[in-house]
């Protein structure tokens, strides 16, 4: 292989690094998770499973009182937009500046986000989205900003919690979440073209190729609101046609479900 | 009476269909060309069964009996009687051409005609004959012992009593099916390009490596195989002619425009497992 690329980030962070007195492990500690509700339910349920304090910020004015608690902060939301900006402002803001902000990095780069906040260092990307947490990998990404110490932190913390780490480079889409995005479109296509019903591409992906879920079924348990979200990002970060959205599958991401046409 | 079908092409897919189907008591007319490979055939069958009794996933009556139902055929002529003949040559037009407008000659008026084709167009094939509404894609997939599925794929001319009896054939040979036009790469081979294409562009793009986008792909999609490990497995020169083939006949959508790296990787040799270097060393293993 010509191109066995450097990435490994993983490296960088050296096991002899010192560990913070609050590591993950070490005792009773609380993370805040923000965002996108569907993706909090999923963070909130595996912490809380593992035994990790929970607080799910419904406003920002309870960050205030109970900022001295957290021991790290989630940003979960998948688009891009105000919102998670103003989330990342507060959580920097609040939290005391060596606890470390992990921000949902599937359609904007951590460097980008992390233009927004005074601690650049303490942000690192996670590719948070629907469904992958049921899984033993994790994605995660730094930015050029993002210390050592921090990510070591955060890898830490996942792997106290039984998961695998892996650290890729800074990119729109990560790689699960835009593989899987891809492979939804097609099938959307294809059921738009009207090549075969929802069903048999189910069917077909999974006995044909042994996929671990049919694309049309996997898609609608993600939401398919939330793949139009990521092929948008691609879309507008590539500026490559190959990112267009399935007109159906946009249909798809209003009506919120398949209707299953009977053919 | 039994159900008969004839295999023309005795090579890595002919020989898996008539391992099956033989298992599931129907007869098989076994004919390629050429003789040493139908010999050749019928030994890795016999092999391979040999292995299911040793496993006792079959007895060693079953066997017996599922061997003396498969037919060494030299004569084409001999399938004329087939309730289906399906094809498995190479995957070259010309030559599907002119084998299914000789098989139009010598098959029965009932007899369905079926492509194993993965890329080609059935009604391209179909049109070869003076019937075309008895031609019909059957797509099966490698190691067919293994994998559940047929594509049941249904040309422009395709009649529906054709579709429905291969549908029934399929099911006798203990497949589930789909049912698919003919448009390229019909379901699976079209749906799963960006498997393969996006994890190349990520690559090329460096935003990880092999290994990495194997791995990640594997536990945190919780897919089998990795896009390197399988293009590996199935060979980058199958891989990237897939591609290429429904590239062209998508007229260019870039949604399935092959990857120069890929393209190099052929060029270089590097076609995975069978020649032991691809996107992962085999050698000295
Ligand atoms: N290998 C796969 O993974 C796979 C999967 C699905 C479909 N297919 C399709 O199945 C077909 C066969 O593939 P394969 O991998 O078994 O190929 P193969 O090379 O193993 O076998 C092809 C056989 O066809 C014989 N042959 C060539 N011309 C012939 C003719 N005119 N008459 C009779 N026999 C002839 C050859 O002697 C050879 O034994 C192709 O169309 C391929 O696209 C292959």
């Amino acid at each position: 292989m010509s191109k066995q690329v450097k990435s490994n980030k993983l490296k960088v962070v050296s096991k002899k690094d010192t560990v913070h007195h609050n590591h993950p492990e070490g005792g009773k500690h609380l993370v805040c998770l923000l965002g996108d509700e569907q993706l909090v339910k999923e963070y909130s349920t595996t912490f809380q499973s593992a035994g990790i304090a929970v607080l799910e910020l419904k406003s920002l004015a309870s960050l205030k009182t109970s900022a001295k608690k957290i021991l790290m902060g989630f940003e979960l939301s998948l688009e891009s937009t105000e919102l998670k900006l103003t989330n990342l402002k507060a959580l920097d803001e609040s939290l005391p500046a060596q606890i470390p902000i992990v921000s949902n990095a599937v359609t904007s780069t951590v460097l980008t986000q992390a233009q927004s906040i005074g601690h650049k260092e303490r942000l690192i990307g996670i590719a948070a989205f629907p469904t992958l947490l049921e899984n033993k990998l994790v994605e995660l990404t730094p930015s050029l900003y993002t210390s050592a110490e921090i990510a070591e932190y955060v890898k830490l913390f996942f792997t106290g919690l039984k998961k695998e780490i892996a650290v890729v480079e800074d990119s729109v889409g990560m790689v699960m979440p835009r593989i899987l995005c891809q492979i939804i479109n097609e099938a959307l296509f294809t059921v738009q073209n009207d090549v075969a019903n929802p069903k048999d591409i189910d069917t077909a992906m999974k006995f044909g190729t042994n996929y671990p879920h049919g694309p049309i079924e996997w898609g609608e348990k993600i939401g398919f609101k939330n793949i139009v979200t990521v092929l948008d990002a691609l879309y507008k970060n590539h500026g490559e046609e190959r990112y267009s959205v399935a007109p159906l599958l946009r249909q798809m991401a209003i009506a919120g479900t398949f209707w299953h046409k009977e053919k | 009476m039994a159900l008969s079908i004839g295999i023309v092409g005795a090579g890595t897919m002919g020989a898996g269909i008539a391992h099956v189907a033989a298992l599931h008591k129907i007869n098989v007319s076994l004919y390629d060309i050429n003789e040493e490979v139908i010999r050749r055939s019928v030994e890795r069958i016999n092999f391979e069964m040999k292995r299911g009794v040793d496993k006792s996933k079959i007895s060693e009556e079953d066997m017996k009996q599922a061997m003396n139902r498969i037919k060494k055929r030299t004569n084409i002529n001999d399938l004329d009687t087939c309730d289906i003949i399906i094809e498995a040559v190479l995957e070259d037009i010309r030559v599907k051409k002119d084998l299914f407008k000789k098989l139009d000659q010598v098959a029965h008026h009932t007899t369905i005609l079926a492509t194993n084709t993965s890329s080609l167009s059935v009604t391209s094939i179909a049109s070869a004959t003076k019937k075309p509404e008895r031609v019909i894609g059957m797509h099966f997939f490698n190691p067919v012992h293994l994998m559940k599925l047929v594509e049941v794929v249904k040309g422009t001319l395709t009649s529906d009593e054709t579709v429905k009896r291969t549908t029934e054939i399929a099911h006798q040979i203990g497949k589930k099916t789909v049912q698919t036009k003919d448009t390229p790469g019909f379901i699976v081979n079209r749906v799963a390009r960006p498997f393969y294409g996006e994890a190349l562009k990520l690559l090329s793009e460096g935003v990880a490596s092999v290994q990495e986008i194997d791995h990640i792909v594997k536990n945190s999609g919780g897919f089998k195989m990795g896009p390197f490990e399988l293009m590996d497995l199935i060979g980058n020169d199958v891989n990237l002619s897939v591609t290429e083939s429904v590239y062209e006949q998508m007229y260019h959508d870039p949604r399935f425009r092959p990857s120069p790296l890929q393209k190099q990787m052929v060029e270089a040799g590097l076609f995975g497992k069978k020649s032991k270097k691809g996107f992962y060393n085999y050698e000295e293993l």
